[in-house]
Parts: structure tokens; sequence; C-alpha cells
């Protein structure tokens, strides 16, 4: 009988547990945050377990005019190789640097300068800040291989295949490149790409192969050197892949942006000179003569075709109150002294318009006295700027051209050894016209505020960096299948500075 | 006795009153038949009695849990010991179920009955907490001194659809519409009885008694006379909160002058520490903390519900105006991210003292002109208290206060009662308001946020990363504010909870009233066919809030309900075996306003008696409620919209200012003000739901009228079978139900726009291409809108369903074990109406058993009780959450000392000391331990 009794006590206790209940597991899916399930990450068959990356200053992760510590860290390679551990990567060695300063030294002397700083209004010299510091990385004590990060500030497409590249003994003739000097090791003569293949690379990255091979020519403000040929960069870049890929290796290539999305090329305006009414009448009256002579050889070249009356209004300089476009020597102009000893006093210059790019360096040189002591010697006004410092119309089409032409070629080959191909050209014009968005920011391409582009005017932010390791990721993802982006294993932007603090040692 | 009628004859009648094990049962009543002269007896069990009157005449002599006897007295000075025969729970009497006494056993509908002997048996801390361990009860507990009951679901702490009776007075606070637990109730010495109706009873009770009603009946002087009262002292422990003190003291004094007249008066207080309430847990991150998540928004944190997309500051005009002031060029702001970024809030902690007190008085005066059943009564009651109280916000309640004056006339056939309630808010003030308008006035929103925007850029460019940045930006606008508790803190503290604009401040004015009549006439004495009692009721709610809360800035709203109903029960003896009883209500209410029409309410239901042992019940009852107060004119303006209140003059009594975009003032014709009536979220709004869905898609074809419905009442009907009965020795008692909701009522949220007609042609649907439409649209895409809180009633019947079983029982030779089990489901398309808020906030399954003995030995008693609690999901306007299971273990230790006619008792709430929760948003619920003293409590 008293058994019974429990019996029905602890029935009781377990009746109905067993049912279901809809409306509540429905209570909790609505209160329920739609969470957003990503997908398992997969590395789409790839083998990252020795990633080697090549490729000039973004490779090595330069920012802010220099490489150091903070900054490799940051390279968009170091940022890929945290994603490509999670599946079967291994180490990331990098060429480090001493310090946080940057720059280098040749046995104690400095051969390249520390990093730039914001000084509160733009970029300034890390010494203008903290006063002056040591640099302390010396090519004479480099770092020891091998590495997995062959990026090399500087080098052109041909010189990553050129034996004797990263030989000291060839630094003072300039055929060999401090920063390639630090990674050669025991075999001094070996090219970058032969180091690389070394390594026996399982997956790799041959990023803006051409950028200096444009970049270098550009900087200058076309005025020195020349854009590498084509053919020369074709026979380079097939070398390189060759070589990589000849162990089955799997990689991506990616092109280069163009220039004019750089804010070293677009943050000087090309009319950034305010006169008053009176300064306006006296430089007029400075270039009256100039004016005259145009006007002149245009009557006495009349009917010869040599000399245009388009050019003789794109030459005449006209100065008004208020902003008034620079004066610029421009060599594609007609040289009249050639043509008529009689108008060989009159150069080839002309007012810059808005397709003609002054180069960042310019800023603080227009406006500034070619002689301290003559007041109308005035940079870009009185005195013409030289071709150094702006890249024409006529220089910028050569460049655009000889960058389009490299990607497709770049495009072509990855086609060919069937490896993923990545065009940033777009992405930087994107970020050059309305902004690009990388999670909560919206970044462009300005100098300093933009969020993207470094101090140098040229190369990149950490932030801007994690965004072009995303783009690498993103066309991995799209060749291989694999789904780094998809599954959220990708670089935050919050997580990356967009400035390094000056106090940073 | 001085004041004593002098008789010319007495009799004289006294004795032992004992139970069948021979100890002594103090406070068993003693009646002369036919008579309402009698007394009770007291600690030892003794009683005498000298009445007017020669015998013979009988005495009844009864007590709760015991078979009554009638015995015979023949002589003067006789003595008369009583055993009594101990029954069962099923024998009590219970009055509220038909409004006329009849046993438990009998009852037409499911009853519960809270007794003498169960309040003093029970383990919880306090009468009020005991009712927990019923079946088909939860309590959900705000704060030490508020528990709310919650009977057959549907119930947030604002538990509008359960009325609280005390002696005949609904003790709800008229400007919350709901009963503050016992924090203003009755007296624990003072308690006679307690009964509780689960589900429907409007037949009976009107509107409000919708899912349930609680009764509480005093001890009437003149058969309770005398002084007692309770010391309990103990401490409350609590993780968050420490240890502390309590105290609860209560006082009763009744004294019988004659048989004519006598007085009562009930002191109590009580003072504690609630449970903190630290539940930072962030609202919209799963496992955010302030350091994770720069838009923190916690649960128990309040301030940092100001949140705003920095990309809004990056293009406010007054900051851009600032930034350029100082010099610093806008570009910088490119860096500054578009988040989401929430100020930094106060923890509740600051912002109350957690200080929980009640402080309660009543007192009466009792005239029986003809020393019979007819009485005249006076009643007075006032409390005031300090508790937390948890509705759309978290309430800090400070120095509310409630008075009840009650005049009364009645017999055994009749009643006719009048009574006025009203309350004072005193220094009461919403924590989650004060929170952000706290930190506005420490340092206003426009600026903290403008700092931030500053030091975010600032910090960027120094190569902070985005986190770094975020802290930075949040440790330079957060410079300069005042350490809580602090004087400059207390100081503003002080401003902005005085301050009763909700805009700018968080303090709550409230002078409301109900004035209520009942009467009730039982025709039982006139008619024998059946028993007939027909009755009536008539209220007035008279708002007055100062338009703190109510739309009543203009003047205090008033109203009023009548209601007329009767019932007819007639039992039938089928044969020796088989009695049935039938029982017929029928309930018509009419509220004043227009809108609402008359309603009828009907009731009927069967019981059928067995060998008078088992008794099966079947009811439909009907229910329904008048939307409450705040349903109809509530017109408060906060941070996050605006409540508005569903009655159909809202527009009359609500109306506001508000600024016009420069935009619309410049390109829209618009002027710079435009004053907009309540009634604009009913008649001329967008939903804001698909205001959201067309933020995500983009799609115009997603965006949808709004225009809530005017609220009306709300409807239940209720099916039940019940069994009560003796099996083998067990007590059963179980029932079943199932409850259709019509009209259930909701909150809506919409839009509405200060220019445009959102549906000129008022067809419902949005017409993009109509000038009228767009010009509304354009008020949106302005910001020219007002967003609103409606109250208004869902097209979708609700439905819910449940059982209980009690079961109780000897074992041992002497313990009592009881067990019950409570299932509880909601039967709604919660999938297909995401939306929609029932607020069920109910486990599927309860479970609760007791044990105990009454003499374990000489004068020694114990008890323990043990709930279990399903997990469940709460709903509510202030946070949704999982409540998890939980199980609570109470005991207690009684010591009888008959000379000093005391109780000793030592008890413990929550043994196990894992603290739980029964509400999302509330505090911890700790462990409390007491000792208590309690005199003469017959």
């Amino acid at each position: 009988m008293k058994n019974i009794k429990y019996l029905l006590l602890s029935a009781l206790a377990l009746g109905f547990f067993a049912c279901e209940n809809d409306e509540l597991d429905a209570l909790r899916d609505n209160n329920r945050d739609d969470e957003i399930v990503l997908p398992e990450l997969t590395s789409g068959g790839l083998d990252f377990s020795n990633y080697i990356a090549v490729g000039p200053s973004f490779s090595a992760g330069v920012s802010d005019g220099t490489v150091f510590l903070a900054s490799q860290n940051n390279s968009w390679p170091n940022i890929i190789s945290k994603e490509f551990a999670k599946v079967g990567g291994g180490e990331f060695k990098q060429p480090t640097m001493d310090d946080n300063y940057g720059g280098l030294s040749l046995g104690g002397t400095r051969i390249s300068g520390p990093r730039l700083v914001f000084g509160g209004a733009g970029p300034v010299p890390l010494e203008s800040i903290v006063g002056p510091v040591t640099v302390a990385t010396d090519i004479l004590n480099p770092p020891t291989g091998p590495f997995n990060n062959y990026g090399v500030p500087g080098a052109s497409s041909f010189h990553f295949v050129a034996p004797g590249y990263g030989n000291i003994t060839n630094l003072s003739a300039g055929l060999a490149n401090p920063y390639a000097v630090r990674l050669t090791g025991s075999t001094p003569n070996a090219s970058i790409i032969e180091l690389a293949v070394a390594q026996n690379p399982s997956f790799f990255t041959l990023s803006l192969f051409g950028g200096n091979d444009v970049l270098g020519y550009s900087t200058g403000g076309a005025a020195v050197g020349t854009i590498t040929p084509l053919a020369t960069f074709e026979g380079a870049l097939d070398i390189a892949l060759a070589a990589l890929t000849a162990n089955g290796a799997e990689g991506v290539v990616s092109g280069t942006p163009h220039v004019t999305d750089l804010p070293y090329f677009t943050t000087v305006p090309y009319n950034a000179v305010p006169l008053d009414a009176a300064t306006a009448a006296l430089v007029n009256g400075a270039y009256a003569p100039y004016n005259g002579g145009l006007q002149a050889a245009l009557a006495a070249l009349q009917g010869t075709g040599l000399f245009s009356a388009e050019e003789v209004a794109a030459r005449t300089i006209s100065f008004a109150e208020g902003q008034n476009a620079v004066v610029i020597e421009d060599e594609s102009l007609t040289d009249l002294g050639a043509i008529n000893p009689a108008f060989a006093a009159l150069p080839k210059i002309r007012q810059a318009t808005a397709n003609d790019l002054l180069v960042l360096p310019s800023a603080s040189f227009i406006g500034t006295l070619a002689d301290p002591n003559n007041p109308t010697s005035v940079n870009g006004v009185g005195v013409p700027l030289a071709d150094k410092w702006v890249v024409t119309e006529t220089e910028l089409a050569q460049i655009i051209t000889a960058t389009d032409a490299m990607n497709a070629s770049v495009e072509a080959a990855a086609q060919n050894y069937g490896i993923a191909y990545i065009n940033l050209q777009p992405i930087l014009a994107q970020a050059s016209s309305t902004g690009i968005m990388f999670d909560d920011y919206i970044l462009d391409s300005s100098l300093v505020f933009g969020g993207i582009v470094g101090l140098d005017g040229i190369h990149l932010t950490a932030r801007g960096y994690a965004l072009m390791a995303n783009s690498f990721l993103e066309a991995i993802d799209g060749h291989y299948g694999s789904n780094f982006i998809a599954s959220g294993n990708r670089a935050k932007a919050g997580d990356y500075p967009t400035n390094y603090s000056p106090l940073l040692q | 006795m001085l004041f004593c009628v002098v008789s010319f004859s007495q009799t004289t009648v006294k004795g032992k009153i004992t139970d069948n094990t021979g100890l002594p049962l103090p406070g068993a009543n003693i009646v002369i038949l036919g008579t309402s002269s009698g007394t009770v007896s007291d600690f030892d069990g003794n009683y005498a009695l000298t009445v007017d009157q020669d015998p013979p005449f009988s005495i009844r002599v009864s007590y709760t849990g015991f078979e009554d006897q009638t015995i015979d007295v023949t002589s003067n000075n006789q003595t008369v010991d009583v055993t009594l025969k101990e029954g069962n729970a099923l024998d009590e009497v219970v009055i509220s179920a038909s409004r006329t006494p009849e046993r438990i056993f009998e009852s037409p509908v499911t009853v519960e009955r809270f007794g003498l002997k169960a309040i003093k048996n029970t383990a919880s801390s306090d009468f009020y907490g005991g009712l927990e361990n019923l079946k088909g009860v939860d309590i959900n507990t705000n704060s030490l001194t508020f528990k709310s009951i919650n009977t057959r679901g549907f119930a947030t702490f604002a538990n509008t659809r359960f009325m609280q009776l005390v002696d005949g007075m609904d003790n709800s606070a008229p400007a919350l519409n709901f009963p503050l637990g016992n924090l203003l109730g009755m007296t624990e010495t003072d308690v006679q009885n307690v009964e509780l109706l689960p589900g429907a009873s409007s037949a009976l009770y009107g509107a409000n008694a919708f899912n349930g009603i609680l009764f509480m009946q005093s001890k009437n002087p003149f058969d309770h006379p005398g002084i007692s009262g309770y010391v309990k002292r103990g401490i409350t422990s609590q993780e968050a909160a420490g240890d502390n003190d309590y105290t609860d003291i209560g006082i009763r004094l009744a004294h019988k002058f004659s048989d004519k007249f006598a007085v009562k008066v009930n002191f109590a207080y009580l003072k504690g520490t609630d449970w903190y309430a630290t539940n930072y847990d962030d609202k919209d991150m799963v496992g955010g903390t302030r350091e994770s998540n720069i838009n923190y928004n916690g649960v128990n944190v309040y301030g940092d519900e100001v949140t705003t997309n920095l990309k809004a500051v990056k293009e406010n005009p007054a900051f851009l105006a600032q930034l350029a002031a100082s010099g610093i060029s806008s570009s910088i702001l490119a860096l500054v991210p578009n988040v989401d970024v929430s100020r930094t809030g106060y923890l509740e902690s600051d912002l109350t003292d957690y200080n929980a007190e009640s402080v309660k008085a009543d007192w009466g005066l009792y005239f029986r002109p003809w020393a019979n059943d007819f009485e005249i009564q006076y009643v007075g009651k006032v409390g005031t208290g300090s508790t937390i109280y948890q509705g759309a916000q978290r309430y800090r309640i400070d120095g509310f206060s409630l008075q009840q004056h009650k005049l009364e006339v009645k017999n055994d056939n009749f009643f006719v009662r009048g009574y006025i309630t009203s309350d004072k808010a005193g220094d009461t003030y919403v924590m989650d308001v004060l929170g952000p308008n706290l930190l506005n006035a420490w340092k206003d929103h426009g600026t903290w946020f403008g700092e931030y925007v500053g030091a975010y850029a600032s910090a960027t460019l120094g190569g902070a990363t985005g986190a770094e940045a975020h802290a930075a930006a949040r440790a330079t606008a957060e410079m300069g504010r005042p350490q809580e508790g602090s004087a400059a803190f207390n100081r503003l503290l002080d401003n902005v909870t005085s301050d009763t604009n909700f805009l700018t401040g968080a303090g709550f004015k409230d002078n409301s009233k109900i004035y209520h009549g009942d009467a009730n006439y039982n025709f039982g004495d006139l008619v024998s066919f059946a028993e007939i009692q027909v009755g009536s009721s008539y209220r007035t709610y008279r708002l007055n809030s100062f338009g703190t809360i109510y739309a009543d800035a203009e003047g205090p709203i008033s109203y009023s309900e009548l209601g007329l109903y009767t019932q007819l029960q007639r039992s039938f003896e089928l044969n020796e075996s088989l009695e049935l009883k039938l029982t017929g209500s029928i309930r018509y209410d009419q509220s004043q306003l227009e809108e609402f029409d008359g309603f009828v309410s009907p009731r009927i239901s069967a019981g059928l008696t067995v060998n008078e042992n088992h008794n099966i019940r079947a009811s439909f009852q009907t229910g329904f409620r008048n939307p409450d107060t705040q349903a109809l004119y509530i017109g408060l303006q906060t941070q996050a919209g605006t409540l508005i209140g569903g009655a159909k003059d809202i527009g009359s009594l609500y109306n506001r200012d508000n600024m016009v975009s420069q935009f619309a003032q410049d390109n829209l014709g618009q002027t710079a003000v435009i004053n907009q009536t309540g009634d604009a979220a009913y008649t001329n709004s967008f939903s804001l739901n698909s205001i959201n869905n067309f933020i995500d898609s983009q799609n115009p074809v997603d965006i949808q009228v709004g225009n809530s419905n005017f609220v009306k009442p709300e409807q239940v009907s209720s099916f039940e079978l019940g069994y009560r009965g003796k099996l083998n020795g067990f007590i059963v008692d179980a029932s079943a139900y199932y409850n259709l909701y019509n009209d259930f009522l909701a909150n809506e949220r919409v839009v509405a726009p200060l220019y445009g007609n959102v549906d000129p042609d008022g067809n419902g649907s949005v017409d993009l291409t109509d000038a009228q439409t767009q010009l509304a649209l354009a008020a949106l895409q302005n910001g020219d809108v007002v967003g609103y809180q409606t109250y208004t009633n869902s097209e979708e019947t609700v439905n819910s369903y449940g059982a209980a079983i009690g079961v109780s029982t000897k074992v041992f030779d002497g313990f009592d074990l009881s067990a019950n089990y409570t299932w509880s489901r909601l039967d709604y398309d919660v999938a297909g109406n995401p939306d929609f808020q029932t607020n069920f906030n109910t486990p599927e399954h309860k479970v609760k058993l007791a044990f105990g003995k009454t003499d374990l030995f000489k004068n020694l008693g114990f008890n323990v009780a043990w709930r279990w609690s399903d997990n469940y999901f709460w709903e509510a306007s202030f946070g949704n959450g999982e409540i998890p299971a939980f199980n609570v273990l109470d005991a207690q230790v009684n010591f009888r000392v008959p000379t000093l006619k005391s109780t000793i008792k030592v008890g413990a709430t929550n043994l196990l000391a894992d603290e739980y929760f029964t509400a999302f948003g509330t505090g911890l619920i700790g462990a409390q331990y007491y000792v208590s003293l309690t005199i003469n409590n017959l």
C-alpha cells in the first residue's frame, strides 16, 4: 500500500515531461537575433604549409616611407599568413628590422631615413617630432634566413630575376638594393626569385610585380629613367612564374594600381598659388615677353604645321587675382629654339592644368623662393617647376598605358600558369573616387585622413594592407574554391591602425 | 470590562478544545448556533463563553482542517470539552467561489485556500510568500517586498489581469492598475483567511477578475479580540548584496467593547535590503560587456540606452561648426567609422539604495447595533513603502503611499460597501529614464558624442587601432563624470529625480483615485428552491498624474464603470449517492466610455457529488476586462518613444509641439513647430515594423499603414473540468482548463508623420502615388515623425490550457505530505506572429512538495517545502529573456510556548542558496534566514 503511494507521487513529478513545447521553442526563436552561421573554413585543397611572398615594397610592408617592425607585422602577406595558419599554414618568417624607426644603415652610416609621422597637419619626418634617433638596422648585420617574405622595396620586375641584386659589393655601383642585401645571406649572388624558389614554396604570392617599373619613373615626375619595356617585364615575369610554379606550387599574382589613384600624385592641386591683383599684374608683366614671343613664333611658323595656335593657347601664361595654376616645364612642348634659333629664348613651359599631377614633395617646394634675394623668383610662379615636380598629362598617359599593358600581361600569365589573378587597380580606383567600405569604415585614398594610404602617399596603412590582404583572400577563394572571406576568416578593419604613433620605438 | 452591557440572564459555558491526539487547538471557533455570538479558544485550547441566553442551546465548534461539531448545552456553567476529528483540506470552507460559504469539496470552480494553519506552518518568510506553494500559482518576485501573483499565465509584474481584494477592497494602486503585492496589504496576525480563485471570475467580480483573484480576509474584532503581534528578524543573503539585516514587526490590537461595538488597529513595519539587480548581460550582443561592445546596453545598466551612430555625429551641423571653430579640418572625420556607440550608463546599484521598506496601518470601527449579524464598519488603511517595480522600466518606488477608506453595512445576507482608494507617488522615479537624463544633465548627449568622435579621430591619427581609439574616445568623453555617490553626483541625482518631465527628469507624480461601490444581496433565506444572489458595483476612476504619466496635463481624467450580476445556485439530490449542484451567474458591465458596448459575461457550472467522497465539476466561465487606465490614457514621452493610450478621446487630451527639420521648412513649406495630437498614432501612422523592413529591403512597397485600432475590452472564455475527492487515504484535487482570449490587449509600435497623410482614402494601404502620402513619406525621410507605442487589441485569438493536480496524505504516522503538479501551455502561433508578445511568462511544469508535522514532539513542529519550476521564456516590455529552471527549498521549525502564548519559528527560504530569478531583469533571489516570535496569534 505504501509503495503505491510513493509510486503515485513520483509519477506526478514525471508526468507530461516528455512533451515537446513548440510555442516555447518558437518564442526563443523569435527573440534570438538571426545568428548568421558562417560556414567552416576550407582551404580549397591548397597547401599553405610553406607560403612565400615575393614582390616589391607593398609585399615588404612599407608604410610611411620605410619598413619597420610594426609595419612588417602589418604587411599584407603577414596578415594573410595568419589566415593560412588556420588551414595548415606554417610560420611566416620575415626579415625583421631592428626597431620601429625604420631606415637603414651601412656600417653605422645612415643610407635611408626613419619613417614619416603625422605632425598635426600632415606628414613630417619622425625626427622632427621625437628628435634624432639612431637607425639601428644595419645591412652589415642582416637577419638570418631563410624567409617567407621576399618583399624588396624599390625592386623592379627585372631586379627580381637579376643575380647579384642582393650582393653588397654591387651596392656602390647602384646594381644592388640594400633591402635585397639583407635577404641573400650566404648566397650573395642569388636572385630574389632563386632565394624564394629555394624555399620550395607550396603556395606563393607575386604581387605588384611591375609596381616599380612604372612607379619609380612616376614618383620622380617622370623626369628621369624610363618605364620598363613591356618585353623586359614579361620576360622577368615568365622567369619568375616558371620558377615559382616549377614544383607545382599554387599562387596568386596581382597587377598594379594606377598612380592616379595614389595621394602622392593627387594631393597637391595644380592651382595652389593664390595671388592678389597687383602681384598677378606684376607676374603677367614678367611673362609678357614669353607670351609675345609665342605669338611671334606662331606668326613666323604659320603654315609650316610645326607650331599650332592650340599650343600657343596652352602655353600662354596668364595670372589673375585668386587661385592660379603653377607654371611647369613640359618637355613634350615644341622646341621652338630647335626650329629657329631666334626663338631659343622661349622655354618649354606652360601653366599646369587639372590633368597634370604634381607630386607630393612639390607641396613644400611650390611658393618657396628660387633665389632668396629675389622676391619674384617664386617657384611655380616666377620660376617654372622643373619636370621632376610634375607628371604631365602626356607622361601620365604613357604611365597608364604601360600599367594597363603590364596588368594585361600579368593576367594572361596567370591564366597561362593556372594560378589566381587579382586586379588591384579597380579597388584603389574606387577608394579614390567614392571611397571603399571596409567593415564600418569608409576608406578613401586621401592623404593622412583617408585611412588607406600612409604618410608617404604611396604605400598603404596597416588598415589599407588589411584591405589588400582580404582582396588577396577573395581572389584565392574565387580561383581555388577556398572560403576565407565567406567563413569570416579575414582581417577586420578595426584591428589595424591607420597611423603609427611617433612614440613607437 | 467597564462598558459591558449588563444582562439579566447569563449562561457561561467553558471547556477545552483538543484534537484527537489530545493536543489543544487554539483559535477554534465556538459559536452559539443561530446567533453571531461566540468566542475563540485560547492558546491552550480553553474557552469560556458567557451569553444572554438560557439553556438549552447548541454550540458549534469549528476549526480549520477539522470536522465541525455541534454540542448541546443544557445547563449553566457546563464544562464542554470537545475533541475535534481531523478533517481534511476539502472540508475547509471557502466563500469566494460562489460569494457564499461552501466546502471546498463542493465548490463549483477551482479554488485554493490558505488558512490560519497554513500561515502558521508556512516556511516562507511571510504568508504572502507562502502562497507560492499553492498549485497553479507562480510568484514573480520583483523585490523583497513586492511579489506578484501569476495564475493561468499572461502576467508581467503589472498583472492587470489579476485582482486582489482585501476585506472586499480592491487594493490595486489607481495609478498602476495592479496590486503591489502585500506592500500595502494586510498585517500577518490580522489575516483570517486567504483564498485564491485561479481563472476567470468576472461573472461575480467584474472586470479585472480575469485570470484570477485573491481574497484576503481579516479577523473581525468581535470574533478575535485581544492583542497579538509578531517580531521577525533575520538576514537576507545574496551574492550581489551580501548579508543584510531585515526586520518585520506587526501588532494587532482588537477590542470588543460590547456585543455592539468593537475596534481594531493594525500596524506593521518591515525594513530590509532588496535583492540587488545585477544582470549586466548585454541586451544586444551575446556575451557583450562595456569593454567588448562599444554599443553595450546592459540589462540593469541605465543610460547606455542612449546610442547614436557616429555617422550622425559626423553630419551634425552643430558639431561641424564647433569643429571648424576650433580649427580642426572636418576631413579627420573620414577616420571615424559609421558605428553605433552607446554612452556609459549607470549600474542600477548606483541609482538606488535598495532600501526595502513597508509601513502599513489600518484601523476599523465595527458596530453591531442589534448585537446580531448586522454590522456597520468603517475601515481605514494606509500603506507606504519603498520597493522596486519592473514595468516597461525599472521603477524605484520610494515613499509610494496608498490610502483606503471603506464604509460597509452588512449582515449574513447582504452587504453594501463603498470605498475610496488614492495613491501618491512620493519620491518614486524611473531608473531607466533617470540614467539617460542624469547623463544628459551631467554632460549633454551632443557634447559627449562630439567629444567622442573628436577623440576617436585624434587617437586614430596617433596610431590607435579601432578598439584602442574607441577606448580613448570613451575615456575622453567620460572626463569630468562625477563619481557615483559623490556630492556632485547626488546633487545631479536629486535634480533629475525630482523633475517630473520625462524628457529631462525621472520623477513620477501621481495622486489618482478610485471610488468604488459594491452591493450584494443573497436571497438564500427568502427563497427556498434555490440560492439567489444579486449584486452590483460601480467604480469611478480619477486619474491625476499632473501630466507625468497620463494625458491629464489639463486636469484629472474621470470615467466610470457599472456592473450588475446575479447568481442562482441549486442542489438536486439525484439519488442517495448522487447530488448535483448547478450554479449559473451572469454579469452585465457598462463602461461610461461610449466606445465600449455593454458586456455580458455568463458563468455556468455543475458539480456532481458521488458517494459523498467524490466531486466532479465542470464549468464554463467568461471574463472580460476593460482596458486598464494606462491602456486608455497613458501619455508618456520617453527617450524610446511615446506611450500613448488607446482611448478614443486621447487626441483631445494629449498633444505635443514637435520641431520640424530645416529641410522641410525650406522645401516643403512646413512651419518650424508642428503640434501633434495623441490620436495621430491611431489615425495617421506607419507601422514601425514595416519601416524597418523597408530600411532593410529599400523596397517602398514594404511600407504599411500603422493606424492601430483604438483599444477595446479583452475577453476570455474558460472551460474547466475538475475532480476532488478521497481515494485510498489520498486527498486529490485536480483540474484542467482551456482558455480562449479574444481581443487580447497588446502593444504596437507606429511612427506618425508630422505632416502629410499616410492613408488619405482610408483603404488601409499606402498609396505611393498619392501626393499627401508622398508628403508623409517625406516626413519619414526628414525624421519629422514621432514614434509611439500604442495600446490596442490583437486580432488573433490567443489560447492557453493547462492542468493541475494536488495530492495530500498522511505518512509515517501523522506526517503531512502533499504534492502538486501544474502544467501550463500557451496555444498560439508564436512563430507566425513574431511582433506580438503574449507575455505568457509561465513555466510548462511546476512541482511542489510539502512535508511536515505540527507536533513532531510536544510543542515542536516543522515544515519543509520544495518547489521546482521548469524553465520558461519571459517576455515583458522591459526585456525578454530565458528563465532557467530552478528549485527552491524552504524550511521552518517552530516551537510553541503555551505559557507565553507564543510561537517561536526559525526558518529559512531558499535553503539551498542557489540564487534564481523568476523574471528577466530583476535581482537574483537569495536566501532569507529568520527567527520570529508570534504572540497570541490564534
